[in-house]
């Protein structure tokens, strides 16, 4: 933001000049010097002190200001440099701390980025043994949490603050209170945890007070296969997968790649096997049994669309096919016949391929489906050998207490003082505990929290929880690998960790987590030097060695035939007896990033929807009910709203069209609809919510709901309503054999350039482009490749872009004006049939076009092309005329309609003339200080340091779009110089590690996102670039993209009933171009570029 | 019928026309040289809250620029010295002297010492020091001689001209990297031999070190 320098001095009154301010007082100095021939200063002229008294007085005088040449002057900035300097502290230089972001039973081990002592950008941790350096979107929006000016920031007791101390004070009594009961009436219901500290604590507390009771509650509970798989093999077990070593998948509404937990690690397991580089290349397969369209399903070979209560008939049908001597599956697939409309030729193809590939198979059941599919999961990775190949078991610790007994507890008023650590049972707890009333019937309610949400509402104490970033802690990775949790910043606003509190509670004299985490470090690190290896802990960000050894299991078939038998058939849905279906939201989780600014706005991967959540139905059903939801009104998204009435509960929400879901299924998204008082600025206002309809016997789907319109309709806020890419082959794709037969086959998939055009490869030397002169004397040619079998669709690129380049949110208003400001995208089309279509996934960004349309089309040269291949954008320079966007096919360029840094989002419209906020006129706020925004003040305070000091922050009037990172690019080039020093090796390369990874790339799970030198033919990009399914989108209009693509490949079973002879999409390429595999004449281009490698010239 | 319009009337567009040109000329060249950097910061020497001198530090001690400026080689931003650095010496040397009463209460207190900026560049462009520094571009180019300097002054005009110039023809400017620091030095004390021998030398430098010295957009505003 350019700082403008204030406005000269004027006088205060009109009529009355003077010459000084000291005149103006009328000082007695002034007085003196006005009386003395000589003022005191002009006779010591030459002494320095004197020098700067008289310039002081001089530069007070108002004629000698000069007309305010000093006055106009840039404003003073001033130098704060440290009293003492750190250690190992350069201003300017990123430090990197290894941490890790605990999610429920695991982790994701992280190396975080830290500038001038405060947490900047989440990466992840290559180094850890079971992680590729991969995040997901949650661990990437993270970071905005630990600077939301929403979040809890002082100690409550009865909803009003109180001082850190009384808090304290009133933990260290309640600790001496239950030391005489041996607490009795003591009750803690946290959130689930892999900690083992916390784990510590709680055998330290239980053993101290062994009437203490301890509960465990997450309202999206991922354990159901652990605890299967434990009730089967009689001891506790907790199974882990390993992808990458399966052949053949199948998941029973199992969405691995998006909704489970530990997806990060699976989506990287799954792509690995995906990849193909060669025709001769082998690729697994993936068959999905969902009734909702999922990340899965949408990635999935064979996609069977089935009711998510019907996936248990289906399932057991496998099984009979799977394990036909086994008895009590057989009787069981009896009980739980296949619904009408699924072929069993599907079933029986799908049973076939997993007997074909024993030992490299895998059977996976999703979080929602009940005990019994699990089970048959494990019964058939057991049968099919996958044991100790695609599925390791390990020791678990015996399930905990769950929130039906604290229920249990509270009703009989057995708990004195409840405390609550994280969650938000309030909100989220099943609608028949009325958790609300519940709650209270525990004498006190403690509860640490991260905002004052609506379980602060029924609580008496409230202490602020401190975020991970802030906090000492530790945590296991699914493979049991120790991680730590790791502060980069000392609690903002005084939080408390969840280690230390239980530590008060407790009485225990080590209270510091700090010490707690180390206790536990040297309990698990063994004999040895524990500092040095406490260093290394934290250095690495693991303990090597400490993952869990797994264990031969064996499942008892009475066991198994126990829980099969305590299954329940639930009748088909039908128009008036709907199955509602209640599922994880992609973004906002259980509710827990319902403030999040990143993740309201990133679209939702499937259905493209911000912030809010809708409920989903198939095109027929919502036919059949008579709703008609592609009501467009001045191109605005108006749908109609509809009352959801189960068991006497009744909800409401906008209604979405989802292809490819099952029939006469609503899926409705947890974690919206919080109360307006108890959510943040950004939440508020933000969907529905499905929790009334949850109850504890059904928390994730059930039978028999009635739906009925209100009459009335609300607008919503999609990115990309329009999923058909209408027979143009912007995603390229083939089936397996298509590909062997024809591996060149994405480079004839083109269409016709525009007559009058020459084809892309034609070089038109009337006008040499002018960066062709400008490559040769660069030493670097930088490019990209995405590799679309690999690319899953999760969107976690999307919000670590955002991270790294200060990307603005721009609110539910503006993206329905499509003006969202995400510098990359993920474009989800469908192909086929509207009810049971085909998923494809494209990551969009700038393609840093050699012959780029917008460079030549801009007024004031803004846009640019560097010698090393970069389309350069230039904020200063920028104008705001917009025709660089309005050239550029791909539309990926941004603009800042308003200067969303400094407006409030809901005052956009508005200009500081007519703006109020705080109770100050805006423009008064603004005279006051040029630089400070319109925003409140904590958020502005806050928002600042959310920002990548190494990025520039735009403003209003600026286009911007994707660098391909280039200030990483800077600083590794600048880096490699810094140390060449006087020698000539100042060339980035893969072999000493050199080239940077941009932050997308960093991000993927997949690796689906490659970037490096493609004048170097040894790189990675390079080799992706020379594989033969390697094409540009929208060849045909000759820009020379720098982003190229490796077209998807499918891997379809031939003898399956919906096996197609080829994919949708080039199903309707062909349609109007023609048969891409024939000999054809539509859009047949000249072979691919010559090998990169021979010069510098890019592919 | 009377004339409507007196003679002299006759010439007023030409006095029009030329007073414009002329006016609009002179403000063009006023703007041209009175809002360039050139005028608008050269000169700048704010006063200070510690009357630091250059001059007897570097010149008469002998420090070198990268006692106190350390961060200079490993990063963008060359810091302003903790005033732990100050006390080093100063514990001892002029221990009780008034001008430096601001370092022992930083010291004392933590409070930091607000020192005035003066090379500032805009925000929209990244400088990295650690680069220049390292590939043998000398402090004098850009501070001037301010190890002779009593209070600093803004003796450069670090306008993108400025940096172009350099980067248009790095040759002219490139030293022995053992010399970055050593800012009244030249190859020759005689001038002529001294350019001769840069362009020769500076040539050498460019080609053996790989000197890029970008000029894209890219290499300085992101």
């Amino acid at each position: 933001m350019k700082t403008i320098p204030p406005p000269c001095p004027e006088p205060e009154s009109g009529l009355k000049y003077w010459r000084s301010l000291d005149q103006l007082a009328d000082t007695p100095e002034f007085r003196q010097w006005v009386e003395r021939e000589f003022p005191a200063g002009a006779s010591e002229f030459a002494d320095p002190v004197s020098r700067r008294h008289f310039v002081k007085i001089m530069s007070a005088s108002f004629l000698l200001a000069g007309f305010g040449l000093t006055g106009c002057r840039r404003p003073e900035e001033k130098i704060l440099p440290f009293a003492r300097m750190p250690e190992n502290y350069a201003h300017g230089v990123p430090q990197f701390y290894a941490t890790a972001m605990p999610t429920r039973g695991s982790a994701i081990p992280l190396v975080v980025k830290s500038h001038e002592g405060r947490p900047t950008k989440i990466e992840g941790n290559p180094e850890h043994p079971d992680s590729n350096g991969a995040t997901n979107a949650h661990a990437q929006a993270s970071l905005l949490d630990l600077y939301d000016p929403d979040r809890a920031q002082r100690f409550t007791k009865g909803g009003n603050g109180v001082a850190s101390e009384a808090a304290l004070d009133f933990l260290a009594a309640v600790a001496k209170q239950f030391a005489a009961t041996a607490g009795e009436g003591l009750c803690f219901l946290m959130e689930q945890s892999s900690s083992p500290s916390r784990e510590r604590l709680q055998s330290l507390l239980s053993q101290k007070w062994p009437k203490s009771r301890w509960f465990v509650y997450e309202p999206v509970d991922f354990t159901a296969a652990r605890a299967a798989a434990s009730a089967i093999a009689g001891h506790p077990i907790s199974p882990y997968v390993k992808l990458e070593s399966a052949s053949v998948i199948l998941s029973l509404d199992c969405d691995f790649l998006g909704d489970e937990e530990d997806s990060c690690r699976l989506i990287r397991g799954f792509a690995s096997g995906r990849r193909i580089a060669k025709p001769a290349g082998t690729m697994s397969r993936l068959y999905a049994v969902e009734g909702l369209m999922t990340l899965t399903g949408a990635n999935a070979d064979h996609r069977l669309r089935a009711p998510t209560s019907a996936v248990i008939s289906i399932a057991s049908a496998i099984a009979a096919q799977v394990a036909p001597g086994n008895n009590d599956l057989k009787s069981f697939a009896q009980k739980f016949p296949l619904p009408g409309g699924v072929k069993p030729d599907w079933v029986v193809g799908c049973a076939k391929d997993l007997l074909a590939n024993k030992g490299a198979s895998l059977v996976l059941a999703g979080y929602r489906q009940p005990p019994a599919v699990h089970v048959i999961a494990h019964l058939l990775n057991a049968e099919l050998g996958n044991k100790g190949k695609t599925i390791l078991y390990r020791e678990a610790p015996p399930p905990p207490a769950s929130l039906s007994d604290l229920k249990q507890a509270l009703d009989a008023n057995q708990v004195d003082t409840l405390v609550i650590l994280g969650g938000n049972p309030v909100y989220n707890a099943p609608a028949d505990f009325d958790w609300e009333k519940t709650q209270r019937k525990a004498k006190t309610v403690i509860r640490l929290g991260y905002y004052e949400d609506e379980t602060f509402t029924r609580s008496d104490w409230h202490l602020p929880l401190a975020h991970y970033l802030e906090s000492w802690g530790d945590a296991r990775t699914s493979d049991g690998t120790l991680v730590p949790v790791q502060p980069l910043i000392a609690p903002l606003f005084g939080g408390l960790t969840e280690l230390e509190v239980l530590a008060r509670l407790g009485g225990l004299e080590a209270a510091k987590p700090y010490d707690i985490v180390r206790e536990t470090f040297r309990a698990i690190a063994g004999a040895g030097d524990f500092e040095e290896k406490w260093k290394k802990f934290l250095h690495d960000g693991f303990l090597a060695g400490s993952a869990a050894n797994p264990v031969e299991v064996q499942f008892i078939p009475e066991r198994a035939a126990a829980v099969l038998a305590a299954a329940v058939a639930l009748p088909g849905p039908t128009t008036d007896s709907l199955e509602v279906v209640f599922h994880r939201d992609y973004r906002v989780d259980d509710g827990r990033y319902i403030n999040n600014g990143w993740l309201q706005e990133l679209p939702d991967p499937i259905t493209k929807m911000t912030w809010e959540n809708v409920i989903l139905m198939s095109i027929q059903t919502a036919k059949s009910l008579g709703l008609d939801v592609r009501n467009r009104e001045n191109n605005r998204l108006t749908v109609p709203r509809v009352k959801i009435q189960l068991a006497g509960r009744l909800i409401e929400g906008p209604v979405w069209i989802q292809p490819g879901q099952a029939e006469n299924t609503l899926a409705l998204a947890l974690g919206y609809g919080h109360k307006p008082t108890q959510t943040g600025r950004v939440g508020r206002n933000s969907g529905y919510d499905a929790g009334p309809l949850r109850v504890s016997s059904a928390p994730y789907f059930a039978v028999g709901a009635k739906l009925s319109p209100t009459g009335e309709t609300q607008l919503l806020s999609c990115t990309q309503d329009h999923w058909a890419m209408e027979g143009r082959p912007i995603i390229r794709e083939a089936n397996l054999e298509q590909y062997r037969q024809h591996p060149d086959f994405a480079s004839r998939m083109e269409l016709e350039p525009p007559p009058g055009t020459v084809s892309p490869d034609q070089q038109f030397t009337l006008y040499p482009n002018p960066f062709d002169k400008l490559k040769e004397k660069a030493i670097h040619q930088w490019g990209m490749s995405i590799d679309l079998n690999a690319c899953v669709g999760c969107s976690a690129c999307m919000v670590a872009c955002q991270s790294e380049n200060n990307i603005p949110i721009v609110g539910k208003e503006q993206v329905r004006n499509n003006r969202e400001m995400h510098w990359i995208r993920i474009d989800r089309y469908y192909a086929g049939e509207v009810a049971d279509p085909q998923v494809v996934n494209q990551p969009m960004l700038c393609q840093h076009c050699e012959k780029a349309p917008c460079e030549s089309v801009c007024p004031v040269n803004a846009t640019v092309h560097d010698e090393e291949g970069l389309n350069v954008m230039v904020y200063n320079r920028c104008v705001g005329t917009r025709y660089c966007s309005n050239n550029c096919p791909y539309k990926v360029r941004r603009f800042n309609y308003f200067d969303y840094n400094k407006r409030p989002l809901d005052q956009l419209y508005k200009s500081p003339l007519f703006n109020r906020m705080d109770g100050e006129w805006g423009l008064t706020k603004w005279l006051k200080d040029v630089d400070k925004g319109s925003k409140a003040e904590d958020e502005w305070e806050l928002m600042k340091l959310v920002r990548n000091p190494d990025v520039t922050v735009r403003m209003r009037g600026v286009m911007e779009k994707c660098t391909y990172c280039v200030q990483r690019l800077e600083q590794a080039k600048i880096a490699k110089k810094v140390k060449a020093r006087d020698s000539g090796d100042i060339r980035l390369t893969e072999k000493d590690g050199t080239i940077p990874k941009t932050a997308c790339q960093q991000a993927c799970p997949a690796e689906a996102i490659v970037f490096g030198d493609v004048s170097d033919p040894d790189s990675h990009v390079s080799k992706l670039k020379a594989q033969d399914r390697n094409y540009k989108v929208l060849n045909f209009l000759a820009t020379k993209p720098r982003t190229t693509y490796l077209a998807r490949v499918r891997n379809p079973n031939p003898v399956m009933p919906d096996a197609l002879e080829m994919p949708q999409s080039t199903k309707e390429y062909s349609a109007k171009n023609g048969d891409p595999f024939e000999g054809h004449e539509a859009g047949h281009e000249a072979p691919a570029d010559p090998a990169p490698g021979a010069g510098k010239g890019a592919k | 019928m009377p004339y409507i319009f007196p003679r002299w009337t006759n010439r007023l567009p030409l006095i029009v026309i030329t007073v414009l040109m002329l006016g609009g000329g002179g403000v063009t060249a006023g703007m041209w040289y009175y809002f360039s950097p050139k005028y608008t910061r050269v000169g700048y020497q704010p006063i200070q809250p510690v009357g630091f001198p250059h001059s007897v530090h570097v010149n008469q001690l002998g420090l070198d620029c990268r006692y106190c400026h350390n961060a200079v080689e490993k990063s963008w931003y060359s810091n302003v010295p903790a005033s732990s650095t100050c006390f080093n010496c100063h514990n001892q040397v002029l221990k009780d002297d008034s001008r430096l009463a601001l370092v022992r209460e930083s010291v004392a207190t933590g409070k930091p010492i607000a020192w005035v900026q003066i090379h500032k560049l805009p925000d929209y462009v990244y400088f990295n020091h650690s680069v220049h520094v390292n590939r043998g571009v000398s402090c004098v180019h850009c501070h001037d001689r301010i190890d002779t300097m009593d209070e600093v002054y803004h003796a450069k005009p670090l306008s993108m001209t400025f940096c172009l110039d350099c980067h248009r023809q790095p040759a002219a400017k490139l030293r022995p990297l053992d010399k970055i620091t050593d800012l009244g030095w030249n190859w020759d004390d005689d001038p002529k031999v001294a350019a001769a021998r840069q362009s020769v030398k500076g040539n050498e430098f460019v080609e053996h070190w790989k000197v890029q010295s970008l000029q894209s957009c890219s290499a300085c505003h992101r």
